[in-house]
């Protein structure tokens, strides 16, 4: 909102304060001051010349040397402008002078006038152009000003533009600040200073009224006050320059001198209003009710047709709706140049009323703004007499006697108790009683000593948002400072077992970051298509910003292709990924919230090199089984002792794929990115991507550790080798050996795999490394061997397996 | 005999710079600090002189073996390294083999920080959901239906057939659960994702993260909010962190706050980052509206309360520098990689 300070000082005396107080003030006072430019500024320097003579420059053909009155002195000055002529009133910069944009730069760039020779002639200033000082594209001449302006004149002045806007930007609860007057009563307070005494001049004439119009308030719950004056004989026309300027100067778009002036009480007092044209009302009665059944649809102001609904109030008269209340006028009686007889609304609504009013139709206004916020019910009747006086004098109108006002009840101040105790206890301060009294005094709530410690304090109407002590209390530290605060920290530490929560994923992080991993984030918002592709019972939004921002993520699998793709277009060709968040989709049971499921994954990506080309070692690119090897770690760390993959390759999204099975549960998916997967986002190599339920894994974690006291035997280890079918499965025989090996397993892997010459067709050689041990004593050769005959006979029982060699 | 300990030393060190191969080193070995090397021979002569020379040539003896031994070790190990050159002809200048870095992300890493400055002094940690039902989100924090504080924050609601929910807007309605289900008092940071509809752009995107932060017991003030977080101020920007509290507006606490830090770009002068304001917001706060309380169940004339809710992101590109809000959900390793 825009607070003008010129219109500030027509409310309270603020000589001697500076634009930069009254902004740092009002900020610390909780009406924050976004910015402020003062006009004024912008000219200093510049005042209204009159052209006294032009001669020719005796060394230039083009330029021409003026004599220019500036007040009480004449400057010589060198113009190149063509249309300069004596007896001009003219726009001029003297030396010192900042010209806004100069004409001659290519970026405009201000530059600042100093004392030069032109072509060997001196010249004490400039003469403008509309182009020079910013107010226009006219780059063509000087910019010449009206005969009636005065030499001398500061150029803001004569333009109008001798003030200081402030863009402030209010809380929802400061309903009181939407206006000037709002803002000038915190200044009254920030700075001891005083209202102006003004009366509103008014006078009455002709037939009351009440001879003229009825008004009839039914729906008395949305329409608490409806109050109404009428001005008859009035001439709509362009408002006068001071109204025009006024209301333009806050933003908003003059129309004519009685909607301005509607506006201009607005922005003054801050009751929102509104100017019917009478003999456009039928039977001269309005009507405040809900619409009927049959009346669905309403064009307002700005010719839009609306559809309404029964709960709206509305604003009618015999015939038909004529405006929505508290949002917007209609079409249908709006004020015309034919306009003689005006009546004015000046009415208070139900705030959530026209809060789902205006939500419903999509509509705005600066009243339904301030309606929704809650506006003083006692300022209809001076918003009324204020605009009835502009209004008589910018049209000539001639105000009728009395006014129409329907009121629910009679709106008094409200009463609220507050302790002393209470207001030191939740700021943390010692003020004494007087002091309190005193703060609240200075923004208009007076107290009466209940005690000396419990006053009783009357609310203004204007201050909707004060309704209990505690708020009273705020106001009591906004209005002594919070900066007067002195600070206090004496944490007491007494730490809650309540709150102490797992930090496994954070280690989880360090571990991931520790392999060589980069964490990201990716959006937890995906489209519906992607999101039931992986989960048919998906969270949908009622309101996305996008299509492809419609649902909740399902997998965390597009995001991290998402970045897979946006480094390969960088340039960047290998990495390691890894996100940990949530996934959620809506299942039968209840949950916390609704039948919502979050639960935590954890992904992992490898594309690219594993193992870079280096001097002495061939490049490796990522493949399937670094990925179990990073799966397994995280396993591992989280202390689980067995695990399952089982391969299967009906998935849609990837080509060699595994499942992890956990204690016989299903807990993620591994493998190579399917292409189209892969297309999808412009990925044109190789992702190895896991997805693993954390959730789910953590709830499996071993918590506590035993200690298992250090074996005292060596362990041996051997290396055996069998001939299989090429389709069984390592896994498989692994187990088995495992089995095989009893008590005396510790360790087993896969060290090589060959077929070719000297293999049987269909056949594979396989070769393990295995580490035995015991508890009791150093194993022998007959041990060894035992296992190796025993081994041997359930291989090729179950999977006609032939020892090749041995090595132990 | 200090002398001939003088010129042992002087043998001793140029024998040592012509040592080239493993046999000389062999042979020096056995000529000085071998049983009967010269060392050997001088420290039996000791034997021999007075009592009261004793100590101080013993001591100087002493020296020169200790002296002796460390330049062998490192003679004979810089001699290694060149048969090694001679011997395999491996460059040693050749960098180490490339391998991966990883990083923690810097929102976790900035959520890390503001994690461990206040279990520090006392805070547990308590998190919630994100699909939130418009109760906990909303109402039980004192915006009732139909009021203005509702824009304030831009809502995703959710499509759903028997209930209001939305994308938590804050997390916020943590505190509320964390009351419902505790007696006072309590003490806790909700670090979580929030979300708001407002159309992405460098300065705001459709999710960021914020950690809340509760305080209930009885006789908690405004003094003691305003002391604990110029202590956060301080620990996560520095010992010269200027803090200003300005009144503001939050359904949830009475009265609330806005808290600003002297801009460090710029020193509190002004600056494009500060929008010449020399301040720059980093959270808000207040004392816990009586209406919380009630919504909970917490008396509220027995305590009172303080909350307090930061941006991660907005302290993360404060801290950083980062000017564009959308580099921390696009991972560019380019960025990642920095922090
Ligand atoms: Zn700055």
């Amino acid at each position: 909102m825009k607070i003008s300070r010129k219109w500030l000082q027509q409310l309270v005396d603020l000589s001697g304060v500076k634009d930069e107080d009254i902004a740092s003030r009002l900020t610390m006072l909780g009406i924050e001051v976004e910015s402020y430019e003062n006009f004024a500024a912008r000219y200093d320097g510049f005042v209204v010349g009159a052209v006294l003579e032009v001669a020719k420059h005796p060394n230039a053909d083009k330029l021409k040397l003026c004599k220019v009155d500036i007040g009480g002195e004449t400057k010589s000055i060198v113009c190149g402008a063509p249309n300069v002529a004596a007896g001009q009133k003219v726009p001029v910069g003297l030396v010192g002078a900042k010209v806004p944009h100069n004409q001659h730069d290519p970026e405009g760039k201000p530059f600042q006038l100093t004392r030069a020779k032109i072509r060997g002639i001196e010249s004490e200033g400039m003469i403008c152009s509309a182009n020079e000082l910013g107010l226009g594209d006219d780059k063509s001449g000087i910019m010449v000003l009206d005969d009636a302006a005065a030499q001398g004149t500061p150029l803001s002045d004569y333009l109008g533009l001798n003030d200081t806007v402030f863009e402030i930007s209010l809380t929802p609860n400061r309903a009181d600040c939407l206006s000037h007057l709002g803002v000038a009563r915190e200044l009254v307070s920030a700075f001891s200073k005083k209202f102006i005494p003004r009366r509103i001049k008014i006078t009455e004439d002709g037939a009351s009224i009440t001879e003229s119009v009825k008004i009839e308030v039914a729906a008395q719950d949305l329409c608490p006050r409806y109050s109404a004056r009428l001005i008859r004989k009035v001439k709509v026309g362009p408002s006068p320059k001071w109204l025009k300027g006024a209301v333009e100067s806050v933003g908003i778009r003059s129309i004519n001198n009685v909607v301005d002036a509607t506006n201009y009480v607005m922005m003054e007092l801050g009751q929102p209003l509104h100017a019917f044209d009478l003999n456009r009302i039928a039977g001269h009665k309005i009507i405040v009710r809900r619409p009927t059944e049959d009346e669905t649809k309403f064009t307002t102001l700005d010719g839009k047709e609306r559809n309404i609904s029964p709960e709206m109030v509305m604003i009618c008269d015999k015939e038909k709706i004529v405006a929505v209340g508290g949002v917007m006028g209609g079409m249908n009686s709006e004020i015309s140049e034919d306009t003689t007889e005006v009546l004015i609304e000046s009415a208070n609504f139900n705030p959530s009323s026209i809060r789902r009013t205006s939500k419903a139709l999509g509509l705005s206004t600066e009243a339904s703004y301030r309606i929704e916020r809650g506006v003083d019910p006692n300022l209809t009747i001076r918003a009324l007499d204020r605009v009835s006086e502009i209004i008589a004098e910018t049209s000539g109108g001639k105000l009728a006697p009395g006014i129409i006002d329907v009121a629910a009840m009679k709106f008094l101040p409200k009463r609220v108790e507050l302790h002393v105790d209470h207001v030191n206890r939740l700021l943390g301060t010692r003020l004494a009683t007087g002091e309190i009294i005193r703060v609240l005094e200075s923004i208009e709530i007076p107290c009466d000593k209940k005690s000396e410690t419990v006053l009783i304090c009357s609310v203004p109407t204007f201050r909707g948002d004060i309704e209990r002590d505690v708020d009273l209390i705020e106001e009591v530290g906004r209005v002594y400072g919070y900066e007067q605060i002195t600070d206090s920290f004496q944490t007491k530490l007494n730490f809650d077992t309540r709150f102490r929560k797992s930090t496994v994923l954070d280690e989880l992080r360090d571990l991931l970051a520790g392999a060589g991993f980069n964490e990201i984030m990716t959006n937890s918002l995906q489209s519906v298509d992607v999101a039931g592709f992986h989960e048919p019972s998906f969270v949908v939004l009622a309101n996305p910003i996008s299509e492809d921002m419609a649902a909740m993520r399902t997998t965390l699998l597009p995001g991290t292709l998402q970045t897979v793709g946006v480094n390969l277009a960088h340039g960047l060709k290998d990495m390691k990924l890894f996100e940990i968040g949530q996934v959620y989709r809506v299942i039968d049971e209840q949950q916390v919230v609704g039948r919502f499921l979050e639960s935590a994954k954890i992904s992992m990506a490898l594309s690219g090199t594993a193992d870079p080309m280096s001097f002495d070692r061939k490049e490796s690119k990522f493949d399937i089984f670094d990925l179990k090897t990073e799966i397994e770690r995280v396993l591992a760390f989280l202390k689980l002792d067995s695990w399952d993959f089982i391969s299967y390759d009906t998935t849609k999204e990837y080509k060699q794929s595994l499942k992890l099975f956990v204690n016989g549960t299903e807990l993620g998916l591994a493998g190579k990115v399917g292409k189209t997967a892969l297309q999808k986002l412009s990925v044109d190599q190789d992702v190895y991507f896991a997805e693993l339920d954390l959730t789910s894994l953590l709830a499996l974690q071993k918590s506590t550790n035993r200690f298992r006291s250090l074996p005292k035997f060596p362990f041996a280890s051997i290396d055996l080798s069998f001939i299989v079918n090429n389709q069984t499965p390592a896994a498989d025989l692994m187990n088995t050996l495992r089995v095989a090996a009893g008590d005396m397993f510790r360790d087993i892997s896969v060290f090589d795999i060959y077929s070719g010459e000297g293999i049987p067709d269909g056949k594979k050689s396989i070769a393990f490394s295995m580490v035995l041990g015991s508890e009791e004593r150093t194993l022998n050769e007959g041990d060894i061997a035992g296992f190796i005959e025993k081994a041997e006979k359930t291989l090729k029982e179950k999977f006609s397996a032939e020892l090749r060699k041995q090595k132990s | 005999m200090l002398e001939e300990i003088q010129k042992l030393k002087d043998e001793a060190t140029s024998a040592l710079a012509s040592l080239k191969s493993s046999d000389d080193a062999e042979n020096f070995r056995l000529q000085y600090l071998s049983r009967k090397g010269a060392l050997a021979q001088l420290f039996e002569k000791l034997k021999d002189v007075p009592k009261e020379k004793k100590p101080a040539l013993g001591k100087s003896l002493n020296e020169l073996r200790s002296f002796l031994e460390n330049e062998f070790e490192s003679s004979k190990n810089n001699l290694g390294g060149k048969a090694a050159t001679s011997d395999g002809n491996i460059d040693l200048s050749i960098p180490g083999r490339k391998r991966y870095t990883g990083r923690k992300h810097p929102l976790t890493q900035t959520a890390d920080e503001i994690k461990r400055i206040f279990t520090n002094i006392g805070f547990g940690i308590a998190d919630g959901p994100e699909i939130e039902d418009d109760y906990h989100n909303f109402e039980a924090l004192n915006f009732p239906p139909d009021h203005p504080a509702r824009d304030m924050q831009d809502t995703f609601f959710v499509k759903s057939e028997e209930g209001k929910y939305v994308l938590r807007t804050h997390t916020s309605g943590v505190q509320v659960r964390v009351m419902e289900k505790n007696k006072p008092p309590v003490r806790v940071i909700m670090p979580g994702r929030v979300y708001r509809n407002e159309a992405i752009s460098a300065r705001s995107y459709c999710l960021f993260h914020q950690v809340e932060g509760l305080y209930v017991d009885k006789n908690v003030s405004l003094a003691e909010l305003k002391g604990t977080i110029a202590y956060f101020a301080k620990e996560f920007f520095n010992e010269e962190a200027k803090l200003r509290f300005r009144p503001s507006y939050f359904p949830f606490t009475e009265p609330s706050a806005e808290v600003d830090v002297n801009c460090f770009v710029c020193g509190g002068k002004g600056c494009k980052i500060c929008k010449y304001s020399g301040w720059l917001e980093i959270m808000g706060c207040g004392m816990v509206d009586p209406n919380v309380f009630k919504a909970v169940k917490y008396d509220e004339n027995e305590v009172s309360g303080y909350a307090f809710g930061m941006g991660i992101e907005r302290l993360a590109l404060l801290r950083y520098g980062i000017d564009d809000i959308r580099l921390f959900f696009e991972n560019d390793l380019r960025f990642l990689n920095q922090f």
